[in-house]
């Protein structure tokens, strides 16, 4: 009986302290430690203007908000720092209004706060109209040598001359009409072009930082940022941290941060998998040889998410060489590729068997439900069909005829296994047996660049959200990214039409009779599949499945 | 011993010099180039970022750029801008202040192209004290496991412990880290949960990778230790120790193994110099900041200045570690004079 006596206050106050425990831990901020789409190693940059890789410009989307912003669940552009947007009668002056309460804000490790940025008079500084051009003229400036300006530069009236070094920045459409209105002026009408303006590229950069703190603006001392997040860490070759920016508006396309700090690891996916399976982070990339792993376990298989990626891989030929100048031997090679077998057997991360080249999900480009027929398919007997034809073109009695034939790729990823699948499935089909040449990265595309191998392995990945990135980017005759070296007057024709249409669905049709010259009739390339990320994210996590490759954390949750 | 000093000094130099033009004519000859990319970037673009870098001199004069950088000290006049191109490893405040500070700046080992806002400095400052730390932490496991295992198994030849004790070595030495690394992580990270999986700070994170790093050197001490030891216990001098009446324990640690070092601190130099240089596969699975990964991603992205730095500061540590074995063999056999 005595000892009863202390034991009941005893038990009173352990239950008060698993209450204060149980309260404290709701008030715990929510945070997130995720990895990013890249090998280890250090993160190369989050300057917008200088980003390149995708894990760089995840970090940028964050913490810099541009004009127009890609939705990153539907993909479909929706306003950004602007809150509203005119277009001109003749469609090329795009008139941006931006919002008045977006304040840059730092992160102070004093206080362990996110703060208003002031100027020297104490005023809270707000992103405005100067900001944004400012922002522009630093991302074209020829000294600032950005390796992404090309891609927005032929939307900009005056901007390829001044990027070159050849004209001034006078000369650049791009002009603040009041403190918060932005004009800017494109050479053509093109309808896409308000979202290339938001391309992390162009935007705005806090330019009293860069001239404080030089090549290390980006460094937490120095960073002003004005996203939904600011940067609270950057602990190179490790991690970067973001912190919730309070005083960011929150708009319907761009909510206020629910997660109050997402911290990303630079680790393999190998390691991050570990550090899963460890339960140490929340959302990583699952490595290529644990796919099949995680598909068998039953807790695995229940947090595997496959997103889209806005990629496709495809195969190059010469089309200038012989003897792949020949329509009917490219042909007969494309039709020969199992692609279905390629993603069931090789692949396995729920990539989708391609058919044409502009993935679908991009803007204006065909899908599989509007054109479920267009584009090439795996079929044995027209690639033994079109075989014959190219030999009776070529004069040749048989294939021992051809020229022996190569088929090249880069020595990383599982690039050699899908290259083997394709080189057996072309000796079966076809009774061609290429031989296969793997060759260090860099030097494999610098030989791409210089002079494209007769075969080749390739993938194109969105610059910004359009067919036009595809279709006309790179496979326009006059393109510099046109290794294949296609030309085709006809489908030159097509993808300048559907550049300057503006309806969508029109454009739509002109994409998918480009897209059935380019690979079907012609076979100018081979696509093989359109991309998937696969994620394991933990059950506790609110998340709206991505369909661009690139994550919007400010929409994440935390149960 | 000083003249002996100053010449293998002066013969660093020739050295480090030869390397340097080596790797420089290597780097350069071999296709690709920094900004070849899988997404290649229009010529324009190319040109505007070797004018930055200063890409398009002529060969010679980029070397002489920056051989100078590096061994030049320079004084300039102006407020400090930190960036990424005048980053040097020695700065010294010298006279004024504002716009008239004078400052003397030297060792610059260049940018990196791969991130703007950091240099080779940058790297070798916050990296290499990491490569430094899990490099000593492995040798000293490496010592301490090798050392006692090769001794016990020589003097106890052909018994249990000197099977057991070998058997461990070959072990040891059969299995790479590419293997160990992963197995020590999964089971005492994810599995067992005693250590974190990946990373760098605290001790723990160091236990595991310091272990899986040292066990490997470790077998290869404990095999040469042994052989050595066994070929000194058949010396003459052994024999007259034992013959003076000295006790075994003195005629093993005074006379034996001091003795029978040699070959294992003729091999924990250039040891020494690759451990605290960082190592890839290590660095890599424990997700640790260190110097390795450098030494492989700089060549595989082209990054000239970090392939550079890293070949030159390794050629640097090594010549310096074995003038440190040279003259750790005259301590520990004083018959070794080398002037």
């Amino acid at each position: 009986m005595k000892r009863l006596r202390w034991f009941t206050p005893l038990l009173v106050c352990a239950l008060l302290l698993t209450l204060v425990i149980g309260v404290s831990a709701q008030d715990a901020p929510k945070s997130v430690v995720t990895g990013l789409h890249m090998v280890g190693g250090d993160l190369p940059t989050i300057d917008p203007h200088i980003a390149e890789t995708s894990a760089s410009i995840e970090v940028v989307n964050q913490i810099f908000i541009g004009l127009t912003n890609q939705d990153a669940t539907t993909a479909n552009m929706e306003m950004g720092l602007a809150e509203s947007m005119d277009v001109s009668e003749d469609g090329k002056t795009f008139t941006f209004h931006l919002m008045q309460n977006v304040p840059w804000v730092r992160y102070n490790p004093d206080t362990d706060a996110v703060e208003e940025v002031t100027d020297e008079n104490g005023n809270v500084r707000y992103v405005n109209a100067q900001d944004v051009v400012a922002g522009i003229q630093r991302a074209l400036a020829p000294e600032t040598a950005s390796p992404y300006a090309y891609v927005p530069v032929p939307y900009i009236v005056g901007a390829a001359e001044y990027n070159s070094g050849d004209g001034s920045w006078e000369d650049v459409a791009v002009k603040a009409l009041d403190d918060f209105t932005v004009e800017i002026t494109s050479p053509d009408a093109v309808s896409f072009a308000p979202s290339i303006y938001g391309l992390w590229v162009l935007r705005p950069v806090p330019t009293w930082a860069v001239e404080e703190g030089g090549d290390s603006w980006t460094e937490v001392e120095y960073i002003n940022t004005n996203g939904p997040y600011a940067l609270k860490e950057w602990a190179h070759d490790e991690s970067i941290t973001l912190i919730k920016n309070p005083f960011w508006p929150g708009t319907d396309a761009i909510p206020q941060a629910k997660i109050d700090e997402v911290v990303f690891r630079f680790l393999d996916p190998q390691q991050q998998f570990a550090e899963y399976l460890a339960g140490t982070m929340d959302a990583v990339q699952v490595p290529l040889e644990e796919i099949e792993r995680v598909k068998a376990d039953a807790t695995l298989s229940q947090e595997y998410v496959v997103g889209n990626q806005p990629c496709t891989y495809y195969i190059g030929f010469d089309n200038t060489e012989a003897p792949m100048d020949n329509a009917h031997l490219r042909l007969a090679f494309s039709a020969a590729i199992d692609r279905q077998s390629i993603v069931d057997n090789v692949t396995r991360g729920g990539q989708i068997p391609a058919q044409w080249f502009a993935r679908p999900g991009l803007t204006a480009a065909p899908t599989l439900e509007t054109h479920p027929d267009l584009g090439i398919k795996y079929d044995p007997e027209r690639a033994k069909a079109e075989l014959a034809l190219a030999l009776e073109e070529l004069g040749l009695s048989s294939v021992d005829e051809l020229p022996p034939l190569t088929l090249s790729y880069n020595d990383s990823s599982n690039h050699g296994a899908i290259m083997q699948a394709i080189q057996q499935m072309w000796t079966e089909n076809l009774g061609i047996t290429v031989t296969l040449t793997a060759m260090e990265p860099s030097t494999y595309f610098s030989s791409i660049s210089e002079d494209a191998p007769i075969i080749y392995r390739a993938g194109w990945c969105q610059d910004y959200s359009d067919a036009n990135n595809f279709d006309y980017d790179v496979l326009y005759s006059k393109s510099s990214q046109n290794d294949p070296g296609w030309n085709n007057p006809e489908y030159d024709a097509l993808v300048e039409q559907a550049r300057l249409e503006s309806d969508v669905e029109v454009r739509r049709e002109l994409y998918a009779q480009a897209e059935d010259i380019l690979v079907n009739q012609g076979a100018g390339i081979a696509p093989i599949y359109w991309y998937t990320i696969n994620f394991l994210i933990k059950p506790h996590i609110e998340y709206p499945p991505s369909v661009t490759g690139n994550e919007a954390y400010f929409e994440w949750d935390v149960q | 011993m000083g003249k002996f000093i100053t010449r293998r000094i002066l013969w660093m130099f020739m050295v480090l010099f030869v390397i340097s033009i080596i790797t420089f004519l290597l780097m350069r000859n071999v296709p690709g180039g920094p900004f070849t990319r899988e997404k290649k970037l229009p010529e324009a673009t190319i040109k505007l970022l070797n004018e930055k870098y200063n890409l398009d001199a002529p060969v010679i004069e980029q070397y002489l750029d920056y051989v100078g950088d590096i061994i030049v000290p320079r004084v300039v006049t102006g407020k400090l801008r930190p960036s990424s191109a005048e980053d040097y490893l020695i700065s010294i405040p010298l006279s004024g202040s504002g716009d008239e500070q004078k400052t003397l700046q030297w060792v610059n080992f260049g940018p990196t192209y791969k991130s703007r806002s950091r240099s080779v400095n940058d790297i070798f400052r916050e990296n290499l004290p990491v490569s430094f730390q899990l490099g000593v932490a492995a040798l000293m496991i490496a010592i301490a496991i090798g050392v006692p295992l090769g001794t016990l198994a020589a003097l106890k030849r052909n018994t249990i412990f000197d099977y057991m004790g070998m058997g461990t070595a070959i072990l040891g030495v059969s299995f790479p880290v590419i293997i160990t690394a992963p197995v020590l992580q999964y089971l005492f990270g994810v599995q067992w949960g005693l250590v974190p999986v990946t990373g760098w700070g605290s001790v723990e994170y160091a236990i595991i990778p310091a272990f899986a790093l040292g066990f490997l050197h470790a077998a290869l001490i404990a095999r040469l230790t042994r052989a050595s030891l066994l070929q000194v216990l058949n010396e003459d001098y052994i024999r007259t120790a034992r013959a003076k009446g000295l006790a075994e324990r003195t005629v093993i640690v005074g006379h034996a193994l001091k003795n029978s070092l040699i070959p294992v601190v003729t091999i924990l130099g250039p040891l020494l110099a690759a451990l605290v240089t960082g190592t890839f596969v290590v660095e890599t699975i424990f997700g640790i900041p260190g110097m390795g990964r450098y030494f492989v991603t700089s060549i595989t992205g082209r990054d000239y200045p970090v392939i550079m730095g890293t070949i030159l500061m390794y050629a640097f540590l090594l010549v310096i570690v074995n003038l440190l074995v040279d003259i750790a063999y005259m301590w520990l056999d004083p018959r070794i004079r080398f002037d």
